[in-house]
Order: C-alpha cells, then structure tokens, then sequence
C-alpha cells in the first residue's frame, strides 16, 4: 500500500487526474473550486501539463471540449455560476460523444450566493442543466479518498461512454484536508477511431452534433438516448451502511453523507435504528438499491431545499414515507441536529 | 489533353448547399486548394462555426469539427494545445464571431494562439436569414434593422481585422476580399500566408474575408459583388494590419 | 477512540496550521483525520477557524460538541464558547480576550499565549504555546508525537524555539 498523505479536497483531485494522465486544465478561477486550477499552474512545468486559464467557464468548457476531441484527457472545474455557464457546452459534449471531466463545487447560490458548502446544484448537473435530451455522469465523493479515487474513475467512465462527467464536490469536501492514498502514475495513450488528430492514413473522422433533417436528426437522438440507458444499466452506483436493520434509512450524499455516518450512531445508541444508502452516481440515480427495501422510512438529507428528494421519491415504493431535511445558505447541519430531527419524526 | 484545373481531391463530391453567389464556396474551395497544394490534408482540423458553413464538414476529407455557435476559438484552442503539429482553422461568420463569440476570438488574440482564423464578414446574418450583425453597415435595411442600421440604437460596424491586428498575440491579420477574380487570388495568398505562419509556430494568424450574401441582402449575385466594391469596402478597407516584421 | 477539535482565530494567527500539526501527528499512528473548515453564527472577513476529528473510523467533518476548542480572539468565543462539550476544554486567548465563560460544566484554560511566548523570546510562536495548551487536552497524541512533526515540517532554525513555546503551554497548567 502506498503511503497515505494529509491532503486537501481539490489537491487530491488534481493530483489524481493528473496521475491518471490528463494533462490539460483549462479553467476560470472561483471559490471554492480555485485551489484546483493552482494545483495545475503550480505543476505544469514540471509534470509536462498544459494549463490555460480560460476568459470565461464558456471558453474554459469549450477548450475542454476540443482536448476531448483529440482523445486525450482533459478538465476543468468550476463552481454553481461558473457550471451555469458552461452547461451550453456539456449539452455539446454529452451529443458529441466527448469525454472531459468536470469537477462542480457546489456552493450555495441561487445568482451570487456564497462561497461555503451547499448541493443546489443537483438540479442543474443530474438533469442535464443545458438544452435537449442529454444527461451527463454524476460521480459524487464523501472523502478526500474518493476525490481522489473519482480523479481517475472520472476519465475511465467519460472514455468507456463517451460522454462528460461531472464530479459533484461541495465546498466542505473540495476545502477539508483528509489522509489519502493516491493512485500510481499512469500513462495514457488513448487511440480512439472516432478522434480528431488529421486524417493520417485513414479516412477522415468528423465530430459534429448538427443534423440534416428531422429523421436523422431524431435517429442520432434515439442513439443517444441507447448510450443513456446503457449507462443507467451499468453504472448506478452507491453505498448501503447499516440498512439491512434498519427501520429508517438515511439518504445523502457527498460531505452530508459523512455527518449522517455520525448521526447514525448516536441515533442507534438512542434506541433509532438508522441506516443509510448513499448515492455515488447522482445520475445515473441509483435506483436499484431502493428496491430491496420496499417498507423502510427514507429520511433524505441534503443542503439544498430539497432536489435529490425527487429521485427518491421516484425509487421508492411508497413515497409518503419520504421525510426531507435541508440546511440552506451554507450551512452544514451537526450530525446532532440530524439525530435531533430523526427523534422528532420517528419516535412517538 | 491537358488538365489546367482539377476539383482538389480535399473536398468531397457532396454538393455544395450555399446559396447562388455565396462568397462561402469560393473561401472553402479556396481554403481545399491550400492544403492539396502544400500537402496539409493528413495535418488539417478545420474547425466550422454555427452560421451558413456548418455543414462544411461534409465538404472536406480532413478531420472536422463542428463547433459551437461562437466558440470556435475556444474549441480551437483546446485542439491546438492538444495537437501543437497540426494545421488548425477556425472558421467563422459575422454573426459567430463578432457577437456570439467576440470573447473568444478577443482572448484567442490576446493569448496568441497558435492557429489561423479564417473571418468571412458578409455584414449580416445569413443562415438565420437576413438579420442584422455587429458589422451590418450604417443605413444597411435587414430583418431585424427593417430602416436601416441606427448608431442610436445599434451602435456602429466593427472592424476586426484591424482590432485583432492590434493585439500583441496576433501575428498577421489581414483583410481580403471575395469581390473579383484578382481579389479572389490575393484572399488565397493572404490564407496560404496564414497557415504558413501557424506551421512556423506564430502566434494567431488573422485573415478577415469580405464577402457576398446576395440572398441576404436582397439583391441579384453580380449587384453583390458590386456592392462590396462601391460600399462595403468603403466600410472595411482591404489591408494588412498586422505583419510579422523583417526575420519575424 | 476519537478526539474532536475546533480552532478558531483571525487570519495570521496560525490556527490552521495548529489543526494540520495535530492532523499530522494523528495520522502517523494511523488514526483517520479530517480538518475541515469551520464557521461561526456568521461568516466574518478574516476568520480562521478549522473543526479536527481524529478517529478509528470515518465519521462527520462537521462536530456538533467539540471536546476541546480553542478561541484566539473575541469573536471566536462568542462563537464557539457555546459548542464545547459537557466535560470538555475551552482554552482561551487571555492575550486577546477578556470575556468570561459563565459556563461551569466544562475546563476552562485561560492563557496569555503572546505574553508566554514573548517571554521566550518569539512572539511570533504564540501559537505553537496554544498547541501546547491543546495537546494538553488530547488522549490521541501526545506531546512527544506533535514534538515529533515539529522536528520533521520546520525549518531547523525555527525548531528549537517552537519545542519550547510548545511546552510551555503544554506545561502551564498541571
């Protein structure tokens, strides 16, 4: 095993992915993705990196976009308005077939907001959040580990799918400092038939998402829509603690996962047994683990007012045993105020 | 027999569906004959714009690719850092450009980026047919301008060759013409010239294109051309206004 | 086993680099650490101020009751005094603060750490005296594994006098 180190969040990230071989970083700077962006800058001579920050989150996505069109690994990161911004663009890559990665860390908006830890953007980065029929995957971590685990699992779906990834951090998790193991260096040399590289001995590749007509037009839609549900098939992803004793089960993700961790076990030696099931993909929702357990209460906890909610209530058998907890602003609720809250909704 | 001419073998057999008297299948026929000549196609990545050449792609046997409206220098960028030894052309409208996209192209210029940027100003909206664009001439009547082009109210034309020629990144930048045969020739140098200097390693190399949009101006291919000569030109001189100096 | 902190201060005065410091040591005996921001009632231009939790498993960055917290200024005690643990320490800037806690179902440490520290010759090490003081409170690691960090994170001409302002505030109350 290799030697664990004291990391932040957003270094762990970059650390990864540029140990997993992406090389290009084009981003536009703001809090609290930033420490990502500096990470690049600050290694990019030596680490033989291409680092370019971008005029805007439009660009940025968009430079992203056309290193995701050579075959190679590209990312970039940003924050709620900043990822507002380039949803034209993951519109683009997701119909283009282009595996970047990006990295959101959400904080709380709407507009402005601030600049602590909040899930608001669930809406905007699960449901497509630019034009047309598109979904995007959503990988969303709890600990620096799995900030740096999703730094290379990003690029691996992004390429297997052909599709951009998002990596759902919030601004707890992307500033706190965690030991981490980092993955080994690796290099990628990816040779994809459908890349732009100049039409050397071969006949030439074209990426384009533009349609002569409504027929076709539909036709490369119901081809999207195949890779969207071959992802559905295969990639819901999460993680059950403690659920097979539960009565009621706990459902968050990302740093409120880590608080219910805590929660749940002051609520169990209260006499509450609680579990939890915490989503990995935010899309592809993971579905499947609600069905194995039909006649538990969910209790949905996030920092938002209530988006996640939805999917649960769409995965589970009976939705009126769906309660919902959110803190809004930027605050992060104590693992006491969430066992607080589940006393007063399940002992009577 | 002798062969004087031959369609070049970088465009496709896919017909053309530019309007009659559209400046855009000259600039791309143009643009074909420069890589056969110099022997580019295995290295070319033109880059195509939301606007008339969209689907120029289907034109070209290089790698394409079609970019988002306006975003054409940021896509270019991320494919030129990506691949530093290939020919890399931005192509863009008026309308892509110069209003959707004016960041982009701005901070291609101010980066200096190392690709060529082919410009095809025809001073109004053709692919969305007819609306006015941040380089419609003063007093110009389109869609979306039915009196006339106002300064009140929409301001004033904008010269983008001269602006990009400007910036400190920009190596060449030049303005060119479709309007007649001679000038039709000097657009092909000023293009070669650019790819030249993008293959050299310069910075952002800049060739603007005046050219015709009978369609969207409402007036028949040849009173075009003449408009261009007795009116446009008036508004965007030709010229150079960036030029590698002495052993540059 | 599990020990949960707060540090709370003004920029400059090293409350960070306290939590990395304990972090480090933590995770050297193979403890999972976490150091997570943390804020007050308000978020406030200047504020420093970071929750630790060093435990076998992995839990919460967010701490409801902290075991020991350590205010360096006002605002930080207004803020934090409240959040300590029946049982717990709340270690107090007494440099910089002149409230009193009404609270007595909990340690209360006050120490003049510019003052100590000046004493010593670097009142720039005032911080290292307030980690003395919070180690004091720590069952996880110990004086000597925090001595230990010290030696390897600092340059060599700082080593020698943070070792002693650590254990002056480690000593100051017995």
């Amino acid at each position: 095993m290799a030697e664990k180190v004291f990391m932040q969040g957003n270094e762990a990230f970059a650390e990864s992915a540029i140990r997993s071989g992406c090389k290009y970083f084009f981003g536009y700077p703001i809090t609290p993705s930033s420490e990502l962006p500096e990470y690049y800058a600050k290694k990019a001579p030596t680490e033989d990196l291409v680092f370019v920050q971008a005029e805007t989150e439009v660009s940025a996505f968009n430079m992203i976009a056309g290193v995701a069109a050579t075959g190679k690994r590209a990312m970039t990161a940003t924050s709620g308005p900043g990822f507002s911004l380039g949803c034209e663009a993951m519109s683009y890559m997701a119909a283009a077939g282009l595996p970047a990665v990006v990295v959101d860390v959400m904080r709380p908006g709407p507009a402005d907001g601030d600049i602590l830890a909040a899930q608001g953007d669930y809406f905007q980065i699960v449901k497509g959040g630019g034009h047309g029929d598109y979904y995007t995957i959503v990988l969303a971590p709890y600990s620096v580990q799995e900030m740096s685990d999703f730094g290379r699992l990003s690029f691996e779906l992004a390429e297997k799918y052909r599709n951009p990834v998002v990596v759902a951090s919030d601004g707890m998790l992307s500033k706190m400092m965690e030991n981490v193991e980092l993955p080994e260096k690796i290099e990628v040399e990816n040779n994809f038939d459908w890349a732009i590289t100049g039409a050397k001995g071969r006949e030439h590749n074209v990426i384009t998402t533009c349609a002569l007509g409504p027929e076709q037009w539909e036709q490369f839609n119901l081809d999207l829509q195949a890779k969207f549900n071959l992802i559905q098939e295969n990639e819901q992803r999460w993680e059950e603690f403690q659920t097979e004793d539960a009565d009621v089960i706990i459902v968050a993700y990302g740093s409120v996962a880590r608080i219910a961790l805590t929660a749940i076990k002051i609520a169990r030696e209260n006499g509450i047994k609680v579990g939890m099931i915490r989503p990995i993909t935010l899309w592809p929702f993971p579905k499947k683990a609600f069905d194995k357990y039909p006649d538990k209460d969910y209790f949905v906890v996030e920092l938002s007012a209530g988006q996640m909610v939805e999917d649960v209530k769409l995965s589970v058998k009976d939705k009126e045993r769906v309660e919902f907890y959110g803190r809004l602003g930027g605050i992060s609720p104590t693992p006491q105020e969430l066992f607080e809250k589940m006393k007063e909704l399940y002992t009577k | 027999m002798k062969t004087v001419y031959e369609r070049p073998k970088v465009l496709t057999d896919e017909y053309m569906k530019y309007c009659g008297g559209c400046g855009h299948g000259i600039i791309n026929k143009l643009i074909a004959e420069i890589i056969e000549e110099e022997n580019l196609a295995e290295k070319a990545i033109m880059i195509w714009p939301i606007g008339c050449s969209v689907y120029a792609d289907r034109y070209f046997n290089v790698d394409s690719v079609c970019a988002l409206h306006g975003r054409a220098p940021a896509t270019g960028t991320g494919i030129k850092r990506a691949l530093e030894d290939n020919l890399v052309v931005v192509y863009q409208g008026d309308g892509d450009m110069v209003s959707e996209g004016m960041a982009e192209i701005m901070h291609a210029g101010i980066r200096g980026e190392k690709f060529t940027v082919v410009f095809v100003n025809n001073a109004i909206y053709g692919m969305t047919g007819g609306q006015m664009a941040p380089t419609t001439l003063m007093e110009q009547k389109t869609s979306t301008s039915p009196q006339g082009r106002s300064a009140d109210n929409a301001g004033f034309p904008v010269n983008m060759a001269e602006i990009i020629g400007s910036l400190h990144g920009c190596h060449y930048s030049e303005r060119v013409a479709v309007n007649s045969p001679a000038n039709i020739r000097k657009t092909k140098e000023a293009i070669r010239k650019a790819f030249k200097y993008q293959l050299d390693g310069k910075g952002l190399s800049f060739v603007e294109i005046v050219s015709p949009c009978p369609t969207g101006w409402g007036v028949s291919p040849v009173k075009a051309l003449d408009w261009i000569g007795e009116t446009v030109l008036n508004q965007y001189p030709l010229g150079v206004f960036k030029a590698p100096k002495e052993g540059e | 086993m599990k020990s949960e902190m707060i540090f709370s201060g003004i920029g400059g005065q090293g409350t960070i680099l306290m939590g990395k410091l304990v972090c480090t040591a933590a995770a050297a005996k193979g403890m999972n650490v976490t150091l997570a921001p943390a804020y007050g009632q308000e978020k406030r231009g200047g504020r420093a101020s970071c929750q630790v939790v060093l435990s076998k498993e992995i839990g919460s960055p967010v701490i409801s009751e902290a075991d020991t917290i350590l205010v360096m200024d006002e605002e930080s005690f207004k803020d934090y005094e409240k959040k300590v643990k029946a049982g717990g320490t709340l270690i107090i800037n007494s440099s910089m603060i002149s409230l009193t806690t009404a609270r007595t179902d909990i340690n209360v440490v006050e120490m003049p750490f510019t003052e100590i520290a000046t004493n010593l010759g670097s009142a720039r090490s005032s911080n290292m005296v307030a980690l003395g003081a919070v180690v004091k409170t720590l069952d996880i690691v110990t004086l000597e594994d925090v001595k230990e960090v010290l030696r390897k994170k600092m340059k060599p001409q700082l080593v020698d006098v943070n070792l002693k302002a650590l254990e002056a505030g480690y000593n100051f109350t017995k």
